[in-house]
Parts: structure tokens; C-alpha cells; sequence
């Protein structure tokens, strides 16, 4: 007997005309491991929370259809009832927290005492579940304080213990670093072998094909397609759905390897030998191996930087020419300290910052707001107004822009940025990926010489990183620095030029794209993990 | 009546008001950055009252100041929750009656919302202190007040209806244009009326 | 910056005494004054107040609350002892200023208040764990759901305050100035305070979310982690409470006879 059996679904959210789900039917049995794909807005979140009851019990709206787990109804059975069957982790590690305790101990221990179980058997459960995901040592720290793969694998444990035999991730590594992510799924890996129901929403197609006994493609509320993930990914209509498939499956297309059955191969180890025995060699992309010459952007000079007593800076010394540069390092490497500094936004303990032949290390933010822009992470930590073009203009009408000029150069940032179309919506009734896009444009549209992207790439599916990469070229083509921090290897691999690797206050690396990625001691000290299509090339 | 009144105790409910304690206080504290000469501190409450209804306005003035008087140990905050609860009533009621849909409805709500402040406060003012505020504005126009010979009380009075009239004055005239701008997907999470429409 | 409160645990007997002892002492604390009506009274729970401050070595955190009340009282001192509408005796002049007797004892009542208040209050508030209090709260019956609230506003506001800092250097970043004339100052407001709003009703709707899918709300009694262990200081406190209370009392039928 299947474990969720989804009949005829249909649901639309409250005030919107479009069926976020539409008519959706299948069955998943027990201890699969189910995967979501397709574009942002296609309904991937939608369908896991329906699994749970929260669609349509917590959002409202038109609801049709029925979600039957282990025979349960999920659109009657209260969520605080489901949750013993079903277990959700989402996105934003942050907002998972509860926020009832000042411990991690007492996090996890939350859902079990809402559900009432007695003291004794709430310890143990605890500390089986959180021994077995490695984060008993945290036990005393409040979450608050801890890094994204930690506070995750927290908001896993937390639903671990509550004994649920379905396990919904959706996108659970979209919002960490590098490190973060492999912790978490090497959490992924603890529950397939423990043989739970996994349900995973993800981008990370390379991700889906390895975890994944089958996969949902869904596209505009409907299941486009629900198969292997060899048989997915070899689809040619696949890009269509706003879906890219995994590198290896792409060098295999390439070259023409297939599968007995047609298909192509979907991971690395299938991938090389493929390779191997069709006797063919990945070609590495061909790139101007000499970094391009350029005049000078910014000069670091002995930069000293400290956050109260804490050390970040010592004697740090950096050059930076109009190449798109791409920081990279984990979290509290530095990175966006060192950004902020070039942005005016943090004051340097010594040393000189130079812009051109300007000296900024005394210079106030708004005094180059004109000069360097910065994109923050979040959108919604700057959008404002009720009107995408109107927030866009706000910027270039701080710094002096007449009402005509900053409008035309709005509406090209928008165009660039995909917002076509959308100048009159109002962000908030936009998806958060559009918002970041147009948290991109409002600070384009200021026409900076230099441009800062904070991990642009966060929450975007295929096409929207296509979207960025563009742009950076663009930008790039017209003659101003771009610098981005990003955690996303592939998305470096495939867009930028120069690449400097940081870890704890120090740069490790500053080079070509290339070097960077052959460089393995670096790479580690830095716990980064190579570009999959460099795996690929080395392995082979 | 009833209808007014109606309120859902729903998880997003309870949550809305930690947040709503959070707006206060990050009102304020922007003010201050600012260095604004009002307080600004009800934003949450009347956001609470607007989307949830009086009773969770109601309840997040209250708990806001009692809140605050119990952790950071100002127990003259303490004593306000009374006024601060006033306010999340009457603009929850006022919100459910219809005065937040145009802007001059809202000028009407904030009138409303300043002058419940006035009224509870004053007696509070007396009573505890005497009639001032500590506000500098305010209690100097009540030093005055008194200098010449006028009742404590109506003293006391105008004291407040310098300092909170124009303060809820630009509260919900910032309320109404945030909440203009809130899709319907964030707020029929607080829509007492909403049920689930079947699709078949 | 983790947490809001002002609470540090400093493992005295005053922190290990249930959250309930202390709320009686504040009651306590404020009742006896005005049973008692004498100023001198206020002299006794004060003095009370600072010595246990003292035992719970907390007194130098108390410091700041009560400097903070200090200009409040300046000021009810400056205007009753000016303005009072009973004034007739004068009792010393100042500049200008004319002080009286009856203004200045009605400030010196109405100070007394305040500091009694703000110090009994302060016992309470630096050497009771909200956490505790909460779950104590719960115990006795308190619905959950408000414990959730107080719990999570501690835990809340100090993620608020850090988005606060982002959201202003990201305005600034688009030449936002926040120095200047009052309009320039005033235009910045709206900027900051929306999406502080948007930012928390986003987050707000996750935060629901995950309380839901770990049984928030459940109709079940809750269940706790720990029992609380009885600690023998409670009755002797509670005891020794009632016994100054019933003393004060006594007091006053004796002089009022």
C-alpha cells in the first residue's frame, strides 16, 4: 500500500486567479525517495505542503481533490496532528527556529512536548536523534547563535524526533555555504540508508539524481512527468520546464553516451564509466588562460580590520581591475567583511583603501552610493515601495538622477534583470527570486562603476541563474567591475574570470578560474567543494 | 457586535504578536536613530489590530508594555499597558469598521487611536506622577498649565494630547501605507472570515 | 547580543527561589507604603529591595534602571515643588524658583513610588530566568500559547535589532541619508520601518509554519522536560513575607487607634 496517494489535486491560493496545483494524481510507496523538480512558481513547495495539510489549512483558498497519508486526510486532519506522520523542513534555517528556547536542547525537545510525551522518553529521543546527526555538542548553545548547516541539521533533529515517516525537504540547502550544504546532505545520506520516505525539493539536479529512486516534474501546477531520473533527465524538452540536468548527464549527451535503455547516465560514477569504456575524454573549456590586463579598481593596502576584539584583517593587501571576481570561502572567511569595507559601510583599524586614485577609507556610504553598488542578500531587507519600477528609482533619484534619466535607466535594469512586463506589479505579490532580481535592478539602474552581488544566486532555479550570468557579462562587456561573494561553485566556474579563494581573514588564492579549482590542498583548507564538470574532468 | 470582536487564536495568529512586539519596539528604537521627536512605538500594535482584529491588538499593547516593564525592569512602561491596550482596541475596532480603506478613514483611526491614549493616560499620569509625561514638550506645557492655577487633570490632558496625538497621528498614517501594499496571500492568514473553497 | 532579557543567572539563593516568592515580594514591596502611609515606610522596602540586590549580586546591573528614572523624578520634583496646586509653605528658594513644602513632599511620595517600584521590580526581573517563569506560568494552568509568546519575543527582538542594521546600511547603500534636517530624517523613516514590517510578516509566515509541523497548538496537555525540585527557601521566604506584611499591619491598627 502506497504511503501518500495524491487523487485529482487541485488549489489555488487566496486572491489569485491561477491554480497553483492543478489536478495532480500519483502515489508514492514506502521508503522511496522522491524528488521535485521544475522552475520557481511551478508548485514544488506547494505540493509538499499539501502532503502536510498546511495547503490549503493554513494558507485558506480553493482546495480540490484529495491527499490521503497512511489513509489520513490531509486537508481535514489538523497539521499539529500530521506532523507524527509527516515531517517538513524547508528553506530558511533561521525562521524554522521556534523561537521558545534558549537552547538547542530545548529546541529539539519542543515538538515533543507539544506533543505531550513523557519526560523520560523525550530524553532519549533527543539525544539518540541528536547524537545520531551530530549536533549533541551544541546541545547547551542557544540555536540562534549557530551557522546555517548547523541551525538546519537542528530543524532536522527536530523533526526527526517527533518519529515522522514521511520526511519533506524542501530546498534545505539553498541558504548555506558550501560546508553547510555537505553537512546537511550528508544528513540526506543517514536518512536513505535508514530507509525513511524522503520527499526533496532541490536545484541541485546533480543532488536529485543521486539521492532519488524517482522524480516529479512539475511545470505551472501540473506534473509534467513523474520517472527515473534517468529517464527525466534524458528528456529533450527538459530546459522547457526551466530545468537544466546534471552536468554528467550533459557530457554524456554530448558525446553520445547512452544507457542500454536509451537514457542517459544521471551520476558521476555511471557518467565516467561511460566515458571510459566509449573511450572519450571531456574537453575543458577553452578559456583565455592569461588573465586580460586592466587598469586598477580598487587597491587594498595594508589593511588592518577588527569587529570589536575579534581579528578579521591583518596586513591585508589586494588589487582588483574590471574582471568579474568571484570571493568564495566559508562563512567567516571574511567575505563580506571584505566587500562591506569597498562599499564604505565598515571603517578600516589601519591601512588605506584606494579607489582609482582616490583614497575612500574616510568616505561615508552615501558619499559613494554613487560609485559602488552593493546588492544585499535580501530583498526584503531594502523593498519598500508597492511598485517595482518606483522601488527601482529610488536609488537613482537619491543620488541625483533627473526623473527621466533614472526611469530610462530603471527600465533597462529591469529588462536586463527579466522584469519586463512587470514594472507596475507590486514586489510582494512577486515570488522572493523575482524580489531578488529586482533588488539586482534597483541597484544597476544606479549606473555604478563598480557592482557587489552578495550570493545573487540564492533561491534561484535555472533560468534565473542564467539571468544573473548574463547580466554579469553585460556588465562586465560595458567596462565595470563586478565582484560577487557565492557559494555556488558551478555558477563561478561557468561566469567568472578571476576567482579568490578566502578562509579565515587571509587569502588563499587569487587567480584564473582554472588554477583555482585544480588547487586541492587550498580548495580543502577553504572547505570547498570542486565544480561538478572539474570532477568530472578529473575523474575521467 | 460579535462580529467585530471575532477572533481566531490560529498558530499564525500567536505568532503575528511576538512580531507585532518586535515592530514596536524596532519603531522606536528607529525613531531614536533618527532622532525623530516621537516615539513611534505602537506601529506593531496597530499593525496587530489591523490584521488580526481588536481582541490581538488589544492583547499586543497590553503584552508589549508588560513585557518590556517585566524584562527590562521600567516599570513606568509597566503601567501603560493599560493605555497601550486601549489603542489596539479602538484601532482594531475602528480597522474592522472600515476606517483603514481610505486615507482620510485612517486620519479619522488615528484621531481615534490618539485620544483613547490621551484619556487613559491622563488618570494614569495623575495618579502616578502627578500629571507629567516625561515627555519634555509635554510636561512643559503642563509646568505651564500649572504655573497658572488650572486643574492637575486638564493639565495633565493637554500634556498628552501634545505628546500622543500627533505621535498615533503619524503611527497609523505609516500603518495605512504599509498595509496598502500587503498581499492577499500574507494577510488571509489573519482573515477571520476565510474558509477553504472547495474545487470539486 | 543572544538574548534580551536582562537575566544572568548568578546561581544565588535569590535566583533559585520560584519565580512566584519573587512576584509576592514585589506585591509585598509595594502594598507596604501604602498600608503603612508613612514616607519613612518607603525608606524600609527600598532599603530591603537594595539589600537583596546585594545578596543576588545584581545590584550594579539594577544601577542603570534606576539612573534611567532618575530625570522622570527631576522632573516631578522640579514641577510639583514649583506648581503644586496645595503649595503655600515655602521652603527654600532657588534662583528664581520658589520650592515648597507640600510640592516637594507629594514628589518625595511620588519618587518614593517609583524607586520602590522599579527596585522591588528589579529583584524580580534580574534574578528570575523569563523561561522559567514562563514554564511555571504553564504549569499552573497559563495557556501555552501565550507562553510561546513571551518566550519568543525574547528570542525575536534581538534578530530584529540585526536586520535593523542590515536594512539601514542597504538604504544608505542607495543613498538614503539618515543625518540632517528633520525632513531628510523624517523621509528615512518610511524606508526603514517598511520592510522591517514586510521582512517580519514573511518571516512571521515561516516561523507559523514551522510551529505547526512540530504540533503547536495541539488540544494535549503539554508536557516538560523537568520537574522543579522543591527548594526550602521558598517557605521560609514566603513565611518571613507574610510575617513583615502582617507586622505592617499590625502597625497601622496600633497607631490609627
Amino acid at each position: 500500500m502506497p504511503v501518500i496517494t495524491i487523487d485529482h489535486l487541485k488549489y489555488k491560493y487566496p486572491g489569485t486567479d491561477r491554480l497553483a496545483l492543478d489536478d495532480i494524481s500519483l502515489t508514492i510507496e514506502k521508503g522511496e525517495f522522491i524528488g521535485i523538480v521544475g522552475r520557481n512558481g511551478a508548485g514544488k513547495s506547494t505540493l509538499s505542503q499539501a502532503i502536510i495539510g498546511l495547503v490549503p489549512q493554513f494558507y485558506k483558498g480553493a482546495y480540490g481533490g484529495k491527499v490521503l497519508v497512511n489513509g489520513v486526510q490531509a486537508d481535514t486532519c489538523p497539521v499539529a496532528e500530521m506532523c507524527e506522520k509527516v515531517g517538513l523542513v524547508f528553506q530558511n534555517p533561521f525562521n524554522q527556529l521556534s523561537g521558545a528556547s534558549e537552547t538547542v536542547y530545548g529546541e529539539v525537545a519542543f515538538g515533543l512536548q507539544n506533543l505531550g510525551i513523557p519526560a523520560e522518553e523525550m530524553k532519549q529521543r533527543i539525544e539518540k536523534v541528536m547524537k545520531w546527526l551530530d549536533i549533541w555538542e551544541y546541545k547547551d548553545r542557544n540555536p540562534f547563535n549557530l551557522s546555517g548547516g548547523q541551525m538546519q541539521r537542528v530543524a532536522i533533529a527536530s523533526v526527526l524526533v517527533m518519529q515522522p515517516e514521511v520526511i519533506i525537504l524542501d530546498e534545505p540547502t539553498s541558504q548555506l555555504d558550501p560546508e553547510g550544504s555537505e553537512q546537511v546532505f550528508h544528513v540526506v545520506d543517514q536518512l536513505t540508508e535508514a530507509g525513511f520516505t524522503v520527499i526533496m525539493v532541490e536545484q541541485k539536479m546533480e543532488k536529485i539524481a543521486k539521492y532519488c529512486n524517482r522524480v516529479i516534474l512539475m511545470n505551472q501546477g501540473k506534473v509534467v512527468d513523474f520517472d527515473t531520473p534517468e529517464k527525466i533527465f534524458s528528456r529533450d524538452d527538459l530546459e522547457d520546464f526551466g530545468v537544466t540536468p546534471p552536468v554528467f548527464t550533459k557530457a554524456c549527451r554530448k558525446y553520445g553516451l547512452k544507457r542500454p535503455d536509451g537514457t542517459y547516465p544521471v551520476v558521476l560514477e555511471e557518467a565516467v564509466s561511460s566515458f571510459r569504456e566509449g573511450g572519450k575524454q571531456v574537453e575543458t573549456v577553452i578559456r583565455q588562460k592569461e588573465l586580460t590586463k586592466s587598469e586598477t579598481v580598487f587597491t587594498l593596502e595594508n589593511l588592518d580590520f577588527a569587529y570589536d576584539t575579534t581579528k578579521i584583517f591583518q596586513k591585508l593587501n589586494l588589487l582588483l581591475d574590471r574582471k568579474a571576481t568571484a570571493i568564495v570561502g566559508q562563512n567567516g572567511a571574511g567575505k563580506t567583511t571584505l566587500v562591506r569595507l569597498m562599499k564604505g559601510l565598515l571603517k578600516p583599524g589601519a591601512g588605506k583603501i584606494w579607489f582609482g586614485t582616490e583614497d575612500i577609507s574616510g568616505k561615508t556610504v552615501a558619499m559613494l552610493a554613487d560609485k559602488v553598488g552593493y546588492v544585499f542578500q535580501n530583498p526584503d531587507d531594502q523593498i519598500f515601495k508597492y511598485n517595482v519600477l518606483e522601488e527601482v528609482m529610488y536609488g537613482p533619484l537619491n543620488i541625483g538622477m533627473s526623473e527621466e534619466e533614472a526611469k530610462e535607466k530603471s527600465l533597462k535594469a529591469l529588462e536586463l534583470m527579466g522584469l519586463k512586463g512587470k514594472e507596475n506589479h507590486n514586489p510582494y505579490d512577486l515570488e522572493l527570486n523575482e524580489r531578488k532580481m529586482i533588488a539586482i535592478a534597483s541597484i544597476l539602474a544606479m549606473d555604478t562603476d563598480v557592482v557587489i552581488l552578495d550570493e545573487p544566486t540564492i533561491a534561484q532555479d535555472y533560468p534565473g541563474r542564467q539571468l544573473i550570468g548574463h547580466m554579469i557579462q553585460v556588465l562586465s562587456e560595458e567596462g565595470k567591475l563586478v565582484i560577487a561573494i557565492l557559494h555556488d561553485m558551478d555558477f563561478v566556474e561557468e561566469y567568472f574570470e578571476r576567482v579568490i579563494i578566502m578562509s579565515r581573514g587571509k587569502i588563499l588564492f587569487d587567480g584564473h578560474v582554472e588554477d583555482a579549482f585544480s588547487q586541492d590542498a587550498i580548495l580543502k583548507e577553504a572547505c570547498l567543494k570542486k565544480p561538478y564538470y572539474t570532477e568530472l574532468a578529473e575523474s575521467i | 457586535m460579535g462580529k467585530i470582536f471575532k477572533t481566531k487564536f490560529t498558530v499564525a495568529t500567536i505568532v503575528l504578536i511576538p512580531a507585532c512586539i518586535g515592530i514596536n519596539y524596532l519603531g522606536k528604537l528607529i525613531a531614536s536613530v533618527l532622532k525623530l521627536p516621537l516615539w513611534l512605538d505602537s506601529i506593531g500594535t496597530c499593525i496587530g489590530a489591523c490584521l488580526g482584529g481588536p481582541i490581538i491588538g488589544a492583547i499586543c499593547g497590553a503584552l508589549n508594555n508588560l513585557i518590556y516593564g517585566l524584562t527590562t525592569g521600567d516599570n513606568i512602561t509597566l503601567i501603560y499597558a493599560l493605555t497601550s491596550l486601549g489603542i489596539g482596541l479602538v484601532v482594531g475596532i475602528l480597522a474592522r469598521l472600515g476606517f483603514m480603506e481610505t486615507f482620510l478613514k485612517a486620519l479619522v483611526c488615528a484621531v481615534g487611536g490618539g485620544l483613547i491614549a490621551v484619556v487613559i493616560s491622563t488618570p494614569l499620569n495623575v495618579i502616578f506622577w502627578g500629571g507629567t509625561t516625561g515627555n519634555v514638550w509635554g510636561d512643559a506645557l503642563f509646568a505651564l498649565t500649572q504655573a497658572n492655577g488650572l486643574p492637575v487633570w486638564l493639565g495633565s490632558f493637554l500634556d498628552e494630547v501634545v505628546v500622543d496625538v500627533p505621535d498615533k497621528l503619524i503611527t497609523i498614517v505609516v500603518v495605512y501605507y504599509i498595509l496598502k501594499g500587503i498581499p492577499k496571500k500574507l494577510t488571509a492568514l489573519y482573515d477571520v472570515n476565510a474558509e477553504v473553497e472547495r474545487l470539486d | 547580543m543572544s538574548s534580551f532579557s536582562l537575566y544572568v543567572d548568578k546561581g544565588t539563593w535569590l535566583h533559585k527561589l520560584h519565580p512566584y516568592t519573587k512576584l509576592l515580594y514585589i506585591l509585598v514591596a509595594i502594598v507596604i507604603p501604602i498600608i503603612g502611609g508613612n514616607l519613612y515606610f518607603f525608606l524600609i522596602t527600598i532599603g530591603i529591595s537594595l539589600g537583596l540586590l546585594i545578596c543576588g549580586r545584581t545590584l550594579r546591573r539594577a544601577l542603570p534602571l534606576v539612573a534611567f528614572s532618575f530625570t522622570l523624578i527631576a522632573v516631578i520634583f522640579l514641577v510639583q515643588g514649583l506648581f503644586y496646586h496645595d503649595n503655600e509653605t515655602v521652603l527654600f528658594q532657588l534662583w528664581k524658583l520658589t520650592f515648597y513644602k507640600e510640592g516637594v513632599l507629594y514628589a518625595t511620595r511620588i519618587g518614593g513610588n517609583i524607586l520602590n517600584m522599579l527596585l522591588s521590580f528589579a529583584v524580580f526581573v534580574l534574578c528570575t530566568s523569563p523561561q522559567e517563569l514562563v514554564e511555571e506560568l504553564e504549569k499552573s494552568g497559563f495557556s501555552p500559547k501565550f507562553g510561546y509568546i513571551i518566550n519568543s519575543v525574547f528570542q525575536i527582538i534581538p534578530q530584529m535589532m540585526k536586520s535593523k542594521n542590515t536594512i539601514m546600511d542597504a538604504q544608505r547603500s542607495r543613498g538614503m541619508e539618515t543625518e540632517g534636517s528633520v525632513m531628510v530624517r523624517v523621509k528615512a523613516f518610511f524606508p526603514m520601518i517598511s520592510p522591517v514590517v514586510m521582512s517580519s510578516l514573511v518571516n512571521t509566515r515561516e516561523r507559523a509554519i514551522a510551529l505547526e509541523v512540530r504540533g503547536f497548538g495541539r488540544k494535549n496537555p503539554k508536557s516538560y522536560l523537568s520537574e522543579r525540585t522543591k527548594y526550602v527557601g521558598d517557605r521560609i521566604a514566603v513565611l518571613v513575607l507574610i510575617m513583615i506584611l502582617a507586622a505592617v499591619i499590625a502597625w497601622r491598627v496600633v497607631t490609627c487607634l
